[in-house]
């Protein structure tokens, strides 16, 4: 008998590979099956996971994945929902540089329409020389805060989020702002 | 096509399965009946290393493994992957276990008294071999005794706290759900307590034995004495989403707490597992009475006993170097070539006094 | 909440076997893998129903990607056929339902064991590797939690140290597979037991590459266009197997990885250690349109050694 995909399976395995196809090719945009954070969160969270949402829209299927909500510092997956306050990231949980492993993943809405704004520079794993994209509705100074925290291989592993599409920015990435 | 017949690859594999499998033959519900009812303390321990309680699943894995320990625990622990997780039962403590056999060495009697239970351990080993010739074996009847010892038992751990000879360690109220779970989180150093006291409870059973020895044999700093030996039967309580808890049935279990001086107090070890495997928890426990401090890549040390009782992963590796190599041993053998033309070159080119 | 919202229909088996926390697990882990070149990720690893050892590394990653459209490609020293390559993909293609090839072009997923094709992989395909030891330090140092240390640390001493003697005895490294290679210029991986034929494959590839030690519980990954450089003294090239100028005694290819076929009056033939490259070699010479991509060696030479 051919095996067949529950439809929760296909969605999470469709999503997966837009989020890993993103993680491992920073600045393209990848597709999610539809709009918004609960595509990332069915693929990736349940009650192994420690949560934190700015986003209180998320919270009734966050619990539903059993996850538990806990404060910013201690979340190993955060949904900022739009980001506002730049202190937010000063409290991610960057790992240790024997367990890497243990830095957050955060998912932030972004704009990532091609349009005149804040201009990044892109370079690291994942990109063959330097790739400029155009992202925005993120606070200033957001890339430089990013850049002070990050001591690699600690950090932290960004998806930026407009609508279905999808952008991933790993610790890994260098990021210039013109 | 003048290449590789792909397909041969694949008809040899089901050849040798069928192989493997016309010596068992038919599998019927009665031969695992039969597996379950005569052989327990073998499907216990299979139940035990595969840590998944169910003897008729553990009796088909063996009939189906023709015995092959090993695949029949691989068997079960796959079989459990697929499982799903509906409950995290109520902990069980030593004094509600529904006790068959309890033991100290440490004391002539104990608190509720020494209580053999079913054991070989006074019998004389000898063949029945009149069985081969035609005349059944019968065991004498189990005569009661007058007054039926009690089915819960003290812990004598707890005694000896009482009379300030043994720190018991703090009481862990980790809520169930939260305890870490070893089938679902990598087992990492310094392990977390729940971690490697589920690893040594799912530890194969020889390979702890081993280990184990050797702490005994003076590879390890302490000495076990047997606090306390218990088979049991502990009550599996769960949680109605209503509310109520209930208990879902019993699960026979065995745990071992051994005990060795320390300054001016005893110091504690403890194993437990499911199923009734007297030899495994009591090796297990001395490993993990000898691990406090014990030296990097002793035999007593956490990392290497934990990793090298694993039973599925050693076996698996053990058996994976029967899979072709030669990629891997052409790449040696280049460089080895090249060193040794090197070495040959570099001798002629030695003066020749 | 109701206890239908909390319970779903009973299956005999989750679609590819892994139950979807063990999936959601793994998918977690491959994410901070690609965050993290190179470095090794410690996954919890579910029992699958194959031996520890046998690629249930990788079998787990191949499952936790695999859907119905997912084409398939498993091989083992190089060869689709190898017994064991054969029982991993007719059980990817028995729990999932995706269609397999042999063709490295054709697919999408690649599961290998200690090989990677010679056709050169594209952006849209992902290559899982096999590993036995994700651990380069053991031969230096044994016990894991001094090596995670030495990582963290960026200590690589040892592993220079045990370069150079090498080279002092033996005029030369003798590592022969599993070559130690610095990924991102941070964290040294073992590229798995593939040949030094091989480790050059990953330097600035186009495609993913997941590596997955399904006994010791680890995975690491290496991103697209990620440095994998082979640890080298400068002085001291890279130096992969001289297979360079060999042929295939039976498709004629020549300057590829060979496997060496020793025969009975003491000499040794070759064959191509990538078996279907082989076949494709033979039915172009038949006169079958030429099925064959690009390669990453040409005339025996990689394009671009690091």
């Amino acid at each position: 008998m051919q095996p067949i995909p529950t439809p929760d399976e296909t969605r999470a395995n469709q999503n997966f590979a837009a989020l890993l196809g993103a993680l491992s090719r920073p600045g393209q945009i990848h597709r999610l099956a539809a709009p918004g954070e609960a595509e990332i969160i069915q693929a990736l969270i349940d009650r192994e996971c420690r949560v934190f949402s700015a986003d209180p829209g998320l919270g009734a299927m966050l619990r539903q994945t059993g996850a538990l909500m806990v404060e910013p510092q201690e979340a190993d997956h955060l949904f900022l929902g739009a980001l506002s306050d730049l202190a937010l990231l000063n409290l991610l949980s960057l790992g240790s540089d024997l367990y890497p492993d243990d830095g957050a993943t955060v998912v932030i809405q972004a704009g990532l329409s091609q349009s005149q704004a804040q201009t990044l520079r892109l370079s690291g794993p994942g990109i063959e020389t330097t790739l400029d994209v155009t992202i925005t509705g993120l606070p200033n100074e957001f890339w430089s805060a990013r850049r002070d925290l990050i001591r690699y291989p600690m950090g932290f592993d960004l998806f930026l989020l407009d609508g279905a599409d999808v952008m991933g920015i790993p610790r890994s990435t260098m990021v210039e702002v013109f | 096509m003048a290449y590789v017949a792909t397909r041969g690859g694949e008809r040899a594999i089901d050849q040798a399965e069928r192989l493997f499998r016309a010596e068992m033959g038919e599998i019927d519900a009665a031969r695992v009946e039969e597996i379950r009812r005569a052989m327990p303390y073998l499907v216990d321990r299979v139940m035990g290393e595969a840590s998944l309680y169910d003897p008729d699943i553990a009796a088909l894995a063996l009939a189906q493994t023709g015995g092959e320990l090993y695949e029949a625990v691989l068997l079960l622990r796959a079989w459990r992957t697929t499982q799903p997780r509906l409950q995290v039962a109520e902990p069980v403590a030593q004094e509600d276990l529904v006790t068959h056999r309890r033991i100290s060495a440490a004391f002539k009697d104990i608190p509720g008294g020494q209580v053999l239970g079913p054991t070989l351990d006074y019998a004389h080993r000898l063949l029945a071999t009149e069985v081969l010739t035609g005349t059944p074996y019968t065991p004498a009847a189990v005569e009661p005794a007058e007054t039926p010892a009690p089915a819960k038992q003290p812990s004598v751990a707890h005694w000896q706290a009482a009379n300030d000879l043994v720190d018991l360690p703090e009481p862990d109220t980790t809520a169930p759900e939260d305890i870490p779970d070893i089938t679902r989180e990598p087992l990492l150093f310094p392990a977390k307590r729940a971690h490697s006291l589920q690893s040594l409870a799912r530890a194969e059973t020889g390979s702890t034995l081993a280990l184990g020895y050797a702490a005994m044999r003076g590879y390890g700093k302490a000495h076990p004495t047997v606090n306390e030996l218990r088979l049991a039967e502990a009550e599996v309580m769960v949680k109605h989403p209503k509310g109520t808890v209930f208990s879902a049935g019993r699960v026979k279990v065995s745990q071992a707490e051994v005990v060795s001086k320390s300054g001016d107090k005893l110091q504690l070890g403890f194993a437990a597992t499911l199923g009734w495997n007297e030899v495994k928890c009591i090796a297990a426990a001395t490993l993990d009475l000898n691990s406090a401090g014990a030296e990097k890549g002793s035999a007593t040390e956490e990392e290497f006993y934990l990793y090298h009782t694993e039973g599925v992963e050693s076996s698996g590796f053990c058996i994976h170097f029967k899979l072709p190599h030669y990629v891997t041993f052409q790449s040696s053998l280049d460089a080895m070539r090249d060193a040794n033309s090197k070495n040959a070159n570099s001798k002629q080119e030695e003066p020749a006094t | 909440m109701s206890l239908s919202s909390l319970t779903k229909p009973w299956e005999p088996m989750s679609y590819g076997f892994l139950d979807p926390s063990a999936k959601r697990e793994l998918r977690r882990k491959m994410l901070k893998a690609v965050a993290v070149p190179g470095c090794q990720m410690p996954y919890a690893s579910r029992e699958v129903p194959m031996a520890r050892g046998w690629g249930t590394g990788g079998l787990q990653v191949s499952l936790t990607l695999i859907n119905p459209k997912t084409r398939v490609k498993v091989i083992d020293q190089g060869a689709d056929d190898s017994v064991n390559a054969a029982s991993i993909r007719r059980f990817l293609a028995r729990v999932s339902g995706a269609p397999t090839t042999l063709d490295t072009l054709d697919a999408d997923l690649i599961q290998s064991r200690h090989r990677i094709p010679e056709e050169k992989l594209r952006a849209d395909q992902i290559l899982v590797l096999q590993v036995p030891n994700p651990e380069p330090l053991r031969p230096v140092e044994p016990n894991m939690s001094i090596a995670r240390q030495m990582h963290g640390d960026a200590d690589y001493g040892r592993m220079w140290l045990q370069l150079y003697e090498q080279i002092v005895r033996s005029g030369r490294v003798m590592q022969g597979a599993s070559y130690p290679s610095m990924v991102n210029g941070r964290h040294v991986m073992t590229p798995s037991p593939i040949p030094r034929w091989d480790v050059p494959k990953l330097h600035m590839a186009k495609h993913l590459t997941i590596l997955s030690a399904g006994r010791e519980k680890r995975i690491f990954a290496v991103p697209p266009f990620t440095r994998v450089e082979p640890l080298v003294f400068d002085d001291v090239p890279y130096r992969v197997e001289e297979h360079g100028q060999l042929t295939c005694y039976r498709s004629g290819a020549e300057g590829f990885f060979m496997n060496e076929i020793p025969q009975p009056d003491g000499s040794a033939l070759h064959e191509i250690s990538d078996s279907e490259y082989g076949v494709k070699h033979i039915r172009t010479a038949q006169g079958e349109p030429d099925a064959r991509g690009e390669t990453w060696y040409q005339n025996g030479q990689m394009e671009d050694t690091p």
